[in-house]
């Protein structure tokens, strides 16, 4: 229970310091940043408009109040209002994050259910054919960079073959089928590095715990090879698999961003790009704070995962 | 080797040709001819014309040339950033540490492209916020590399011994650290490369990195996507050559870490016991009744990169219902690997190739898995060094030891608790209700070594092979155990097959012994007239070391020799202090010295002779 406390209060700590970074982030910049969000390409912006971005942005208060006033907004849920269109941050992140959140978890799905057999299967015949050409697709994924397969998948099979659709999306109550088939391209584009990312550790880790004396110790027991491979050999190897998945979800957050790009999935990076395109900063800042929080939260449930699966950290 | 050269190879002839590509007498770029808009294969542009009409192969060299550019300035930057930071936080520790490499930790709390398109919003898209951002992003990774570098060589003696000459902060940091860093930062550099021109394809691609119309790969994919349906070449041969890169580069990174961190990658041994295959070729000798183990002539072999070696060579064993027989030997004699071998938990590497282990009227080294493993954990136990790592620690032991029954016995998961319950109890394991559901890190060594001993008693095993059960226990938990061990043994009546290397341990719990030494057995006989009367030179050496618990024999230069050099006489000669040229010639004959009594030595009766005239 300690321990889970520490834990959390950790996680709150991190979030703290990022939302600290992304304050500072618009005063660490050389210059008055209303002006450098409103020029453009080296011409100088009009005074008038610096003016007027200077009080939206709240930069004409002292900084320790602009500070105050952030911080109060992100713990109320309160992001401020787009610069372009004055809608609301927050509420435009509601519609969009269970979207991008599916992506993810689909994603994750993918990558879990083909790496973990996949990497079991490896260790186990380690060296062997299945090994060797797994393990070389594997470092081949890793290299494609995840737009590129994207791109590749919507020329191959929708341009191409035409058995799939490009891109799109319907939402599930209107039609399941339709909303299903629409997740698949999008949900494989980012599965691709994880599942090759899962399938190194657990075929790592799954060696690793082969030659562990415990093992030995099962053998011992006259146990069935199932159940040696189940209970002590697979259980004790997910523990260093989940760490390097929460490792990964970085990565993968970023990688959402590319793949909703590539297949028209209407989640966080669709009103993300157009921001980052319109110096909208608020909507900007919005949106990447909700993907960070995201992203320790994530990290913050595979630890207490991790404590569930290995009883030493609960004690430490 | 190869490893490293052919994708160094490649990532420096991609390199080369980005540097070459002003001398490469391309086509300029950027200018563009609409007229030859998405063309085929022209002379003068081997790969086509772009949306624009501009020259697909001069735009994926340029674009090479931009790309590494970004990649390289921003992995430099960061890597003289994060270095200095962390030989900083690592050599002043303390608030300088929080200061320096955990405040830049929390860069790592973003995800990297986001980090990046929030800077880009303020700075506006191009390679020179690229090259910032991707700096940013990369300077936690030398950081904590450094970090846990300076660390680890502040505590080394050199360091030490520059620091204790009054040597200067920044000089022992200069000239000692950082060449002693420069391997695991020259892997992160690489790494930080690979990882920087992915980053930089992703936001070119988005529109939001190198700004048009420069060539980038990732700007050339953003492209070709809109005229995919008329020209999908034009999109293929970014992603070949973008792909390409990182591939290489992602090579060349692994095959750096694994130069700077070498690990010799294990055999794959294939030789096993030929007559395995065919059943009744040896006949089966007359079994003794009383004999529990009857082990004649076992080899061992290993598949090494040094050659196929016997670290157990032509070992014979006898125990009887009933008796404690302890095998004796410094580490390296093959007493463990004797014994693993007899229930089939040889480690991959090893095979038995010849010999056999009755156990009754079966030759445990022939028989099929499923079988062999009826008999591991029901009629033959074994107990292991070391109970920390031979407990699964993510298991409350209780389960592990109902584990044991349930392996042989149809009973209910309660009835196995029951019984485990029980078991605690006999091994005296007080407030056993409450251990059963402790995970192992919860008990202290002796505590965890009485669970092993519960597991493998939880069957009533006919033998119990106890593989230096005490070794890595206190020398109070060792007695209890030791006793514990006895008493069990008075009341089930189990052979007990006893490894250890301490003769003082022998004499507590063996009826006879068998002493080891590289892989052979040199003598045997019961404990009582071994330790009156110690027939070869080594068997002596141990006992004169009793006295000393646990210390290297005395009297004995040198150590066990390594298996694969093994001396071609009398394996005990270069270290024996009665060798003659005759020991070295060939090996001793294991022979007979009286009742149950057997030494491999030539000059046993002459020495032992000599012994009694001195008396």
């Amino acid at each position: 229970m300690r321990w889970f406390l520490r834990r959390i209060a950790t996680c709150l700590v991190l979030a703290w310091a990022v939302s600290l970074v992304v304050f500072m982030t618009l005063h660490v910049v050389p210059g008055d940043p209303a002006e450098l969000l409103l020029s453009t390409g080296g011409i100088a912006a009009d005074p008038i408009a610096v003016k007027e971005l200077r009080v939206k942005l709240g930069l004409e208060r002292p900084i320790f109040d602009q500070y105050l006033a952030f911080l109060g907004g992100v713990i109320r849920g309160d992001l401020g209002t787009s610069l372009v269109d004055e809608y609301p941050v927050t509420k435009e992140i509601a519609l969009r994050l269970p979207r991008t959140l599916e992506l993810i978890l689909a994603g994750t799905l993918i990558a879990v259910l083909l790496g973990l057999p996949a990497g079991t299967y490896a260790a186990l015949h380690r060296g062997g054919l299945f090994d060797r050409i797994v393990s070389g697709t594997a470092a081949l994924l890793l290299a494609i960079p995840v737009f590129v397969v994207g791109t590749l998948l919507v020329l191959l099979l929708a341009q191409t073959l035409k058995v799939m659709p490009a891109g799109g999306y319907v939402p599930f109550a209107q039609d399941p089928v339709k909303h299903l088939t629409l997740l698949t391209l999008p949900a494989i584009a980012i599965a691709k590095s994880l599942s090759a990312v899962v399938f190194r550790m657990t075929r790592a880790s799954v060696l690793d715990a082969l030659s562990r004396d415990f093992v030995r110790t099962a053998r011992a027991k006259g146990l069935s090879p199932t159940r040696v491979l189940l209970r002590h050999v697979v259980r004790n190897a997910l523990t260093p698999v989940l760490t390097v998945l929460g490792l990964h979800m970085g990565t993968l957050l970023g990688g959402t961003v590319l793949v909703e790009y590539v297949f028209n999935w209407p989640g966080m990076s669709t009103p993300l790009l157009r921001a980052v395109e319109a110096r909208d900063y608020p909507m900007v800042v919005g949106i990447v704070l909700t993907i960070s929080g995201l992203f320790l939260l994530i990290n913050l449930i595979m630890d207490l995962l991790y404590a569930a699966l290995d009883p030493r950290t609960r004690a430490a | 080797m190869t490893r490293l050269w052919i994708p160094g190879a490649f990532v420096a002839a991609i390199i080369l040709v980005a540097l070459l590509a002003p001398l490469l007498d391309l086509p300029n770029p950027i200018r563009q001819d609409v007229a030859r808009r998405l063309s085929g294969p022209i002379p003068g542009s081997p790969l086509g014309r772009d949306e624009f009409g501009r020259d697909v192969l001069s735009r994926l060299i340029w674009g090479a040339r931009t790309s590494l550019g970004v990649a390289f300035a921003s992995a430099l930057i960061a890597g003289t950033i994060g270095t200095l930071i962390g030989l900083i936080g690592g050599w002043f520790r303390g608030l300088g540490e929080l200061l320096t490499v955990r405040l830049v930790d929390v860069i790592l709390c973003f995800p990297p492209i986001l980090l990046a398109l929030l800077v880009v919003t303020l700075l506006g898209p191009g390679a020179a916020t690229l090259i910032l951002v991707l700096s940013v992003l990369y300077v936690p990774g030398f950081a904590r590399v450094a970090y846990a570098e300076v660390l680890s060589a502040r505590s080394n003696d050199y360091v030490e011994a520059v620091r204790a000459l009054g040597a200067s902060t920044g000089r022992i940091l200069l000239r000692t650290v950082l060449p002693n860093i420069a391997g695991p930062v020259l892997v992160q550099f690489s790494l930080a490369v690979a990882a920087a021109v992915v980053v930089e394809s992703g936001l070119s691609f988005l529109g939001l990195g190198v700004v048009p119309p420069a060539p980038s790969w990732g700007l050339m994919i953003r492209g070709a996507r809109a005229t995919m349906e008329q020209a999908p070449l034009m999109l293929l041969w970014p992603c070949v050559a973008l792909t390409l890169t990182i591939l290489t580069m992602n090579l060349l990174c692994d095959a750096l870490r694994d130069a700077v961190d070498p690990r010799t990658p294990a055999q794959r041994p294939r030789r096993r016991l030929v007559d395995r295959l065919v059943p009744g070729l040896l006949p089966p000798p007359a079994v003794e009744p009383e004999r529990v183990l009857d082990l004649r002539g076992l080899t061992v072999e290993i598949e090494t990169p040094l050659g196929r070696i016997r670290p157990v060579d032509d070992v014979s064993l006898t125990v009887r219902a009933g008796e404690t027989v302890a095998i004796v030997g410094e580490s390296g004699s093959g007493k463990s690997l004797t014994a693993t071998s007899v229930i089939g938990l040889l480690p991959p590497a090893a095979r038995p190739v010849s010999g056999s282990a009755w156990f009754g009227d079966r030759d445990l080294l022939r028989l099929p898995e499923p079988v062999l493993r009826q008999l591991r954990g029901g009629a033959i136990a074994m107990i292991f060094q070391d109970p920390m790592s031979s407990l699964n620690p993510v298991h409350r032991v209780g389960d592990q030891v109902a584990e044991a029954i349930r392996a042989h016995r149809q009973t209910s998961a309660a009835n196995a608790q029951a019984q485990a319950l029980d078991l605690f109890r006999r091994v005296g394991i007080a407030d056993p209700e409450r251990r059963l559901r402790a995970f192992p890190h919860e008990l202290s060594g002796g505590m965890r070594q009485r669970v092993m001993i519960a597991m493998a008693i939880a069957n009533r095993p006919a033998l119990l092979i106890a593989d230096e059960p005490t070794t890595a226990l206190d020398v109070t938990v060792q007695a209890q155990i030791l006793d514990l061990l006895a008493e069990l043994k008075r009341e089930t009546g189990t052979a007990l097959v006893f490894i250890t290397h301490s003769l003082a341990v022998v004499a507590e719990i063996a009826d006879r012994v068998t002493v080891m030494y590289a892989g052979q057995v040199v003598e045997e006989g019961e404990v009582a007239g071994v330790f009156a009367n110690p027939l070869h030179p080594y068997t002596r050496a141990l006992l004169a070391a009793v006295h000393e618990a646990d210390a290297a024999p005395v009297g004995i230069p040198g150590v066990v020799p390594q298996p694969h050099a093994f001396p071609a006489g009398c394996r005990f000669a270069p270290r024996c202090a009665h060798a003659l040229a005759a020991c070295a010639a060939s090996l001793p004959a294991l022979e007979e010295a009286g009742e149950e009594r057997r030494v491999r030595c030539i000059r046993w009766a002459e020495l032992s002779g000599a012994r009694e005239a001195a008396a």
